[in-house]
């Protein structure tokens, strides 16, 4: 098996060959899209998911705190937007914003309560909580709309001071979308390479071996649950941006599992760009398997089983293995001749 | 106390049903430590075939299924007691098979593969019968209500609650008073150990997972006419049967079996005040007691703590 740390570090500088084709399919997706048959909505749908896996992947892969009730960040978050748009003002960044705090204080209150947890004990807990969530989000009608959520949430137009640029439309949005998720996968490159984000994974490792160290392990993993929900939060908002409506469904366990299968499925333990692979191959699966049968959860639940059993570090662990293997071959091939030389 | 007593009572039947539930995936979490989220799918799978052998669907208008309809619905219930658990058991078998691979890395696998089971298996369920909800037939002499003390109680609540207690007791009886239950608690406490003194581990584990999962289909086969059977209802079930798990302490029978009558008695009794918002209780209770505790009621040090 490996491990993510065994991926090279890169210093933290953004400029990589994964980087650098991640900002260039976001930048031409939608020249391409139609193209290819698929449609422009599904490009604003990929990228915020791909903000919210990778803000979930700081806490799953980095961390190793194995939440599974993720969904309700998500949620809160396209809630406080979507309550910001109809009870406060039609304002874009005003909206984006309550969607982080919310989503953010949310996840304060409950990292103070798991955060100490570890293992399974942290993984229930989480699903506890996200139940908590859900069930507020169907029961409380006054605020939330129960079950049929809240429904024609206003995509405010983008204001930059000088110019208003309305977002109505898709290429719009998906504009906007593909800044916002640029600019937070940058963060969080940085955020992961620089020496904080070594501390994730020495805790990830050996959780007592960092406290003697000397770092505040509670204090790190309550601010990277923090973080994750804020990241979640952010996504939840444009994601009630993209639906004009939030709904109780995306907090449901079904849904937070949904995001950590597209996390393991990608690779998410052994890399920083796994999560983008996951989310991905689970759109597209749900896109072509799903216009060819109805029942394409079955084979994609199939296909994960299999992923689990056989490359439980998923896409991007798989490609790790077969470059390494590649390099191993070409470096014996050019070694070869000369041993026949001597 | 005479308004909250029928709530009470209601509180501990449905306590002893989660007890039921939670049994076999205690079971399964003692000996393979294995989180087995597609308990739930079992459960409903139980329910489901149970239902489809008392209807006789499988025979459709032939000779043999006419004969069938028209033997007593008791009969037929009581074999589907039977067979139910037999369905849940072999799905159990073949879902033990694939958890396999998992053994001796991270708990996170476990928890994963039967996460992509639960889906597959809530999906076989929907192409099988359908997406809407159904019910199963109970016999009328467990049927109706009865008075008592000037209340009104279900009879099959009372049924259920009595067969929930009898499987308890059976499954405490065979864990403690028969050779093979010495085993599994050997198993869960040092599986090392049980293979080194010559115990075929790998057929230990297949036939636990297998017992589990009977016992989950046998909880659904008991649960259905009650709650009703529809596709996603695992997902409903396998929540209980975590907290419980959780609450009691990883690994412990008597630990689940209280926690179970806590939740119950928590969700009956805030359903007397607040029925809305009844089943919000137990996350409660669970998040109150674990962030005193731990490890639950119960628990013990275990690896799934890594």
């Amino acid at each position: 098996m490996i491990s993510l740390s065994d991926i090279p570090a890169h210093g933290g500088t953004p400029v990589t060959l994964g980087m650098g084709l991640f900002l260039a399919a976001l930048a031409t997706a939608p020249f391409w899209l139609e193209s290819v048959g698929l449609y422009q909505y599904l490009g604003i749908e990929v990228a915020i998911w791909i903000l919210f896996a990778m803000g979930f992947n700081l806490l799953f892969g980095y961390i190793g705190l194995h939440s599974f009730g993720h969904g309700a960040y998500l949620g809160v978050g396209a809630y406080a937007f979507g309550l910001f748009q109809q009870g406060v003002a039609v304002n874009l960044w005003g909206g984006l914003l309550a969607a982080i705090l919310a989503a953010a204080v949310a996840g304060a209150i409950v990292a103070a309560f798991v955060s100490h947890r570890r293992g399974i004990y942290f993984a229930l807990m989480s699903i506890a909580f996200g139940q908590v969530f859900w069930f507020c989000a169907i029961k409380l009608h006054w605020l939330t709309g129960g079950e049929d959520g809240l429904l024609g949430i206003p995509r405010p137009d983008l204001s930059l001071g000088f110019v208003s640029i309305p977002l109505d439309d898709n290429r719009a949005l998906y504009w906007f979308v593909a800044v916002v998720v640029a600019v937070s996968v940058l963060a969080l490159w940085r955020l992961v390479n620089a020496p904080f984000g070594r501390v994730l994974q020495a805790i990830r490792q050996n959780e007592t071996r960092a406290r003697f160290v000397g770092y505040n392990v509670w204090l790190i993993k309550w601010l990277t649950f923090v973080l994750s929900a804020a990241f979640a939060g952010l996504a939840g908002g444009l994601f009630a941006m993209a639906q004009e409506s939030a709904y109780p469904d995306v907090m449901s366990l079904h849904q937070s599992g949904l995001i950590v299968m597209m996390v393991l499925v990608g690779g998410g333990l052994v890399s920083f760009w796994g999560p983008v692979l996951g989310v991905v191959l689970y759109f597209l699966a749900r896109d072509f398997i799903g216009g060819i049968t109805e029942t394409w959860l079955l084979w994609f639940g199939l296909m994960f089983m299999l992923m689990v059993m056989t490359r439980p570090e998923g896409l991007a662990g798989l490609i790790h293995v077969v470059r390494r293997q590649l390099g191993h071959e070409a470096a014996t091939r050019s070694e070869a001749p000369k041993t026949k030389e001597v | 106390m005479d308004l909250l007593l029928p709530h009470i009572v209601n509180g501990l039947t449905l306590g002893l049903l989660f007890a039921m539930i939670a049994l076999g995936f205690t079971l399964i979490v003692g000996v393979m430590e294995i989180i087995n989220l597609a308990h739930g799918s079992l459960f409903a799978l139980g329910a489901y075939f149970a239902m489809a052998w008392i209807g006789g669907d499988w025979f459709g208008a032939s000779e043999f299924g006419i004969w069938w309809a028209s033997l007593p619905v008791g009969m037929r219930y009581a074999s589907a007691l039977i067979f139910g658990p037999l369905c849940a058991a072999a799905a159990g078998m073949v879902l033990e098979l694939c958890v396999r691979r998992t053994y001796g890395k991270a708990p996170l696998y476990g928890l994963l593969l039967t996460f992509g089971a639960a889906l597959v298996i809530e999906e076989l369920i929907r192409i099988s019968w359908g997406t809407g909800e159904q019910s199963l037939t109970v016999p009328q002499l467990i049927n109706g209500a009865f008075l008592a003390g000037g209340m009104i109680f279900s009879k099959y609540k009372f049924f259920a609650a009595g067969f929930a207690a009898l499987s308890i007791v059976c499954v405490w009886l065979f864990l403690e008073k028969t050779p093979y239950g010495a085993i599994i608690k050997a198993g869960s406490h040092d599986s090392e150990m049980v293979r080194a003194l010559g115990y075929d581990l790998s057929r230990l584990r297949l036939l636990v997972f297998g017992l589990g999962a009977a016992l989950a289909g046998l909880a659904g086969v008991v649960m259905a006419p009650i709650w009703g059977l529809r596709p996603h209802i695992g997902v409903d079930v396998i929540i209980p049967a975590f907290l419980i798990i959780v609450l009691g302490g990883v690994g412990s029978f008597w630990g689940a079996v209280i926690a179970a009558a806590l939740v119950g008695l928590a969700v009956g009794i805030t359903g007397a005040y607040a029925p809305a918002w009844s089943m919000l209780s137990m996350y409660l209770l669970l998040i109150a007691v674990v962030t005193f505790r731990a490890r639950g009621l119960m628990g013990r040090k275990s690896a799934l703590e890594n």
